[in-house]
């Protein structure tokens, strides 16, 4: 491996900018760290190159342990986003800066110097100075100059971000090509969704200092797992949908079956839909595809080489869309190339029936929260609580509103009939446990309890008691943390007292939880090991410090309310109950 | 060739005439007066009074002193300028507004207050008398009393200039292998040159004009510690003023010599740059 990230952490005044990032980079690979402004991605960058420490975690080059290692002994070139070139010193002495402070021959560095002026293009420039260049030239120099004492990393941080359109497709293609004349390990920095696709073998999207996803551009445009990525990369839209039985279904009507898994219980689901994969037809029986339902034509934009399109959806199709506001939750993004646009022509207004290609399922357990409450305005108070309100924001999702006046007494039926949807919140009061429980046994999966003051958690404390819960904890706290900015922690906590053999066999556990945790989620966390009570352990570590949350994972309801009474009753932090395998 | 160009901005003619008519008014005419005051003087007369040892002596102290006290200022200035440009300190605000106390001081008092501090019982003063140096009454108390007073012009010349200096120029240098020392010497003073050389020209021209702060500590010895411009004066009180104007003629032609020679410095400079290019 070129470049190795081990759980590379970095604060800024309290709050992680880059937050438990684990990274693998190969020999001679382009990667390109993708992600929006503020989302951590030149912090991580510039901690390669050495130019800022990292509080946690390790960084190796080529096998080398450098996380203490000065920039300079480092070995890597950078390129900056405003070129950097020494504004006194024309382009032979910018380029053979690195060759003088490594006191090399003249003639060697003139030798060097030509070679590299030959790689980007730049020949007989020698003597002029950064002034006398244009932008893309002065990128040129700056990537010459990065280049000459043969560096093992090549690092750009969003070279491009300065020029215009046209010649930065000229300066892409020039380091594309540079890079694979060389074969040297490059990681290049944007926000540019098409400059990652243009130039990536891999690219690794991040936000809000947290690598999300890693993969070859085709694979993660096809195959999102997060929302973030889904909407991040390129347009798409998003549908609460049911993974049943016989596959996907979208407003009732099966969808697609490909991505089924059998044997799982009939639950909610976010399915992605890119708008090239929405199709267009004047009737139901002419389209190729499967059929949604009947909507109108909106708007129609022409850009080109191709035409978009909002549809809003029939009143009568039930396919919620997760959108940023109510008034979109029926319009339907389309995008058509020339050819099909011929084949069938729309206007504005025009009724027509709209099929989906192909249909792609987020992993993700979260879809969607259910506010639950015994009245109506305590369910919508409950529904706009800041938490909340902050987790569906970034997640990009809803909350439904649920009434059951009966809530939390013994033997009341459920009122609302049929199963309950995403996860359930419920607000923090007095006797959380009874209420809790009360829902856990009528079938809620995902279970928040909410204090009303509750804000963004800082850390997450993640357990769970009983092995059968493990694998859906750790998918629902991957969940979580991928939309917060919070430090994960795992509480291992074994009964009893502490001796060398259940030490150690502790500690054999959590690193398995962690090695879980990493391999199927993409979640980096932090691991304890604690002796002792589970409830009492959990509510020490929660009282603590400000601003923590708990996720905890439970298998069955046998002694709930016992367990659950200091950690819940008070409503003193927000607590997530995840309830998997019991009967 | 007509001057009428339509430009960006109005007026040019309007404020070309304010231009010269203020320079005239403010500094030609008075400086006209003085070489014409100076030139009434039988030749013989004005060598005699400018290059009398008195005047000599007093031409060395004022403009080696001045010399002195600008490097210094240079040397020091950048460090103060850096300090404040760089870092994040408590008191960063205070400190940055005490630099130009010495503008706002009447200069007699920073005289008084210096002569405090250096005179041999004074607070330094009498720690530095075992010690066999000297500050009050010496060459060495004028050079204290004019970089005080110029100390202002050479650090508020380098601070805009330093801010300018961008982080990425010195961390690309120590991506490239260059070491802390290396990347001062070879990126930011090539850099920052032209403002230091700025703020030594103006802390240069304030000291050799500077009288207040000096006759106090200076102790006025004639031929050791006097400088012109207190020879000007007591040229003034025996009403000789042809005198004084000559004694005034001949530091205006020195300083307008040395300042000619560094903003021909600068110019070189910037030629070179731009010759290097082609």
């Amino acid at each position: 491996m070129s470049i190795t990230l081990d759980q590379v952490t970095k604060h800024y005044g309290g709050a992680p900018v880059v937050n438990d990032v684990s990274l693998d980079i190969g020999d001679g690979e382009f990667f390109v760290l993708l992600g929006p402004s503020g989302s951590g991605k030149s912090t991580l960058l510039r901690a390669i190159a050495g130019l800022s420490g990292v509080d946690h975690g390790r960084i190796s080059l080529h096998g080398r342990d450098v996380t203490h290692v000065a920039a300079r002994k480092r070995g890597v070139g950078l390129v900056f986003q405003n070129y950097a070139l020494f504004r006194h010193m024309t382009v032979a002495d910018n380029i053979e800066f690195a060759l003088r402070v490594r006191h090399m021959r003249a003639r060697a560095r003139r030798a060097r110097r030509e070679e590299l002026l030959r790689l980007v293009a730049l020949e007989g420039m020698d003597d002029r100075l950064p002034a006398q260049l244009s932008g893309g030239q002065q990128q040129r120099v700056a990537v010459a100059r990065a280049l000459a004492h043969k560096p093992e990393v090549l690092l750009l941080d969003e070279p491009f971000g300065a020029l215009d359109a046209k010649i930065r497709e000229e300066l892409r293609r020039t380091i594309r090509q540079v890079q694979r004349e060389l074969g040297i390990t490059t990681v290049l920095v944007t926000h540019d969704q098409e400059e990652a696709f243009a130039m990536a073998d891999r690219i690794g999207i991040m936000n809000q200092g947290r690598l999300l996803e890693v993969g070859a551009p085709h694979e993660l445009y096809a195959r999102p797992a997060t929302r973030f990525v889904a909407t991040f990369l390129g347009a798409a839209n998003l549908f609460l949908a049911r993974r049943t039985p016989d596959g996907i279904q979208v407003g009732g009507k099966t969808m697609g079956s490909a991505e089924r898994a059998p044997g799982a219980p009939e639950h909610e689901v976010v399915a992605v839909v890119r708008p090239e994969e929405v199709e267009l037809a004047a009737a139901r029986e002419s389209l190729g595809s499967r059929y949604l339902g009947n909507g109108v034509i909106d708007e129609i934009t022409f850009t080109g080489a191709l035409e978009r399109l909002r549809v809003q959806l029939d009143e009568a199709v039930h396919a919620p869309l997760l959108a940023a506001s109510d008034a979109d939750a029926r319009a339907l993004q389309v995008t058509r190339t020339r050819q099909v646009n011929r084949g069938f022509e729309v206007q504005q207004g025009q009724t027509v029936a709209v099929g989906l290609r192909r249909v792609h399922v987020l992993p993700t357990p979260i879809s969607s929260f259910t506010a639950c409450a015994p009245s109506a305005l305590r369910a919508d108070v409950l529904s706009r609580q800041p938490l909340l309100a902050e987790l569906v924001a970034r997640m990009k999702t809803r909350v439904a509103v649920r009434i059951e006046p009966a809530l939390g007494h013994t033997d009341a039926p459920c009122e609302a009939q049929g199963e309950f949807f995403g996860t359930t919140v419920i607000a923090a009061e007095g006797d959380n446990v009874e209420r809790a429980e009360w829902l856990l046994r009528r079938g809620v999966k995902d279970l928040l309890v909410l204090p009303e003051a509750a804000a963004p958690p800082q850390r997450v404390l993640i357990h769970w008691m009983g092995e059968a819960a493990r694998s859906a904890t750790l998918a629902v706290s991957a969940s979580v943390l991928r939309h917060v900015p919070a430090e994960a922690v795992y509480l291992g906590i074994f009964p009893g007292r502490s001796d060398s053999e259940r030490h150690s066999y502790g500690m054999r556990e959590l690193l398995d939880a962690r090695s879980e945790a990493q391999a199927a989620h993409g979640l980096e966390m932090r691991t304890e090991l604690h002796f002792g009570d589970v409830a009492q352990e959990l509510t020490r570590r929660l009282a603590e410090a400000p601003a923590q949350m708990l996720i905890v994972g439970v298998t069955e309801l046998k002694h709930f309310a016992q367990g659950f009474r200091a950690l819940l009753d008070g409503g003193r932090w927000p607590v997530l109950i995840v309830q998997r395998g019991a009967p | 060739m007509s001057f009428r160009k339509p430009s960006v901005l109005p007026g040019f003619g309007l404020t070309l005439g304010f231009t010269t008519f203020f320079l005239s008014a403010i500094v030609l005419l008075p400086l006209a007066a003085l070489v014409l005051s100076a030139a009434s003087m039988h030749w013989s007369d004005f060598v005699r009074v400018v290059s009398s040892p008195r005047a000599l002596g007093s031409y060395r102290l004022s403009f080696g002193a001045s010399l002195l006290a600008a490097t210094i200022n240079v040397v020091f200035g950048f460090i103060i300028a850096w300090t404040l440009v760089r870092y994040e300190f408590p008191g960063r605000k205070i400190i940055d507004a005490l630099i130009d106390m010495p503008f706002a001081l009447p200069t007699a008092v920073s005289g008084i207050a210096l002569t405090t501090v250096f005179a041999q019982n004074g607070w330094i003063g009498r720690y530095l008398e075992p010690l066999g140096v000297k500050v009050a009454y010496t060459w060495l108390g004028v050079t204290l009393a004019l970089t005080l007073i110029s100390m202002p012009f050479a650090v508020r010349a380098v601070q805009p200039a330093l801010q300018e200096v961008q982080r990425d120029l010195e961390e690309a240098a120590e991506t490239l292998g260059a070491r802390r020392v290396y990347v001062l010497w070879r990126i930011i003073l090539p850099t920052v040159l032209p403002a230091l050389l700025t703020g030594f020209t103006l802390a240069f021209a304030r000291a050799v004009g500077e009288y207040g702060s000096v006759i106090f500590i200076a102790g006025n010895l004639p031929m050791k510690t006097e400088i012109t411009p207190l020879l000007i004066v007591i040229h003034l009180e025996e009403f000789d003023y042809q005198g004084a104007a000559a004694l005034g003629v001949v530091m205006l032609a020195i300083s307008f010599v040395i300042l000619l020679a560094i903003n021909l410095l600068q110019a070189w400079g910037r030629r070179r740059h731009v010759q290097a290019a082609h």
